[in-house]
């Protein structure tokens, strides 16, 4: 239908976020949850949580999320409209610039706390 | 699962109810997460970092009712967007039908254990 178009990036970027965001939301629920097996066990998850790598990988998941919130949208847009459709390509390429922006923007907040700790 | 551009073809591919009103749930709930979402996003990460998320901040936020009303409806319906979005994922990828039986078996117990393990969590304080 729409192979090797903008539309299949799409799909499949829509498809990747999403199992990306679930899985992080899976780890995300038991890690603040975890609180309820005491004050030792929770600090225990989120000193880990707290190096470097785990930081810049939050800004990913905020990208991340932003695509598939945006993206979202455009699929609703699409369904429920008749110009969607017509526009989705174009529409595509804006999802993309505000999930870039999103990420730029938040790491230039973060920066500071990025690189020299909290 | 259905495979539609507009709700048109999704009403007239869909096999069952069901299917269609999982189809109109995930374009619902979704918008209702871009707000949720986002907020939660704005609030807990990009104005306060993760050394905030110490085991008093978190407790002493979650004791106010509004919080835990928030929080609970992102875990309901975040769950529910995302076990039906990995279940299409499941029933493209995963052909065989025995397969698909216990990966969807497991899958679909793991989200119900964290579903029940954070609304425990969210209401034991």
């Amino acid at each position: 239908m729409y192979r090797g178009r903008e539309g299949q990036w799409a799909f499949l970027l829509h498809r990747l976020s999403g199992l990306a965001i679930l899985a992080y939301l899976m780890l995300h629920v038991f890690s603040i949850g975890s609180f309820i097996f005491g004050e030792r066990f929770y600090m225990a998850i989120h000193e880990t949580y707290d190096l470097w790598p785990f930081r810049v990988g939050l800004l990913f998941v905020t990208a991340g999320v932003v695509y598939h919130a945006f993206n979202g949208l455009r699929i609703i847009v699409m369904d429920f409209t008749g110009f969607g459709v017509a526009y989705q390509r174009q529409m595509w390429y804006g999802v993309l610039l505000i999930s870039v922006l999103a990420f730029i923007g938040a790491a230039a907040t973060l920066y500071p706390r990025l690189v020299g700790g909290y | 699962m259905i495979r539609a551009r507009t709700f048109t073809d999704a009403r007239q591919q869909s096999h069952s109810n069901a299917e269609l009103n999982w189809w109109i749930f995930m374009r619902i709930s979704g918008l209702i997460l871009v707000f949720l979402i986002l907020g939660h996003i704005y609030m807990t990460f990009i104005q306060v970092s993760e050394s905030d998320a110490t085991f008093d901040a978190v407790v002493g936020k979650l004791a106010n009712p509004a919080w835990k009303f928030y929080d609970w409806l992102i875990l309901a319906l975040s769950l529910m967007h995302g076990a039906n979005g990995a279940r299409y994922s499941i029933e493209d990828y995963v052909r065989s039908r025995p397969n698909r039986a216990w990966v969807k078996g497991v899958f679909y117990t793991v989200v119900a254990l964290l579903f029940a393990f954070g609304t425990v969590g969210l209401f034991s304080i």
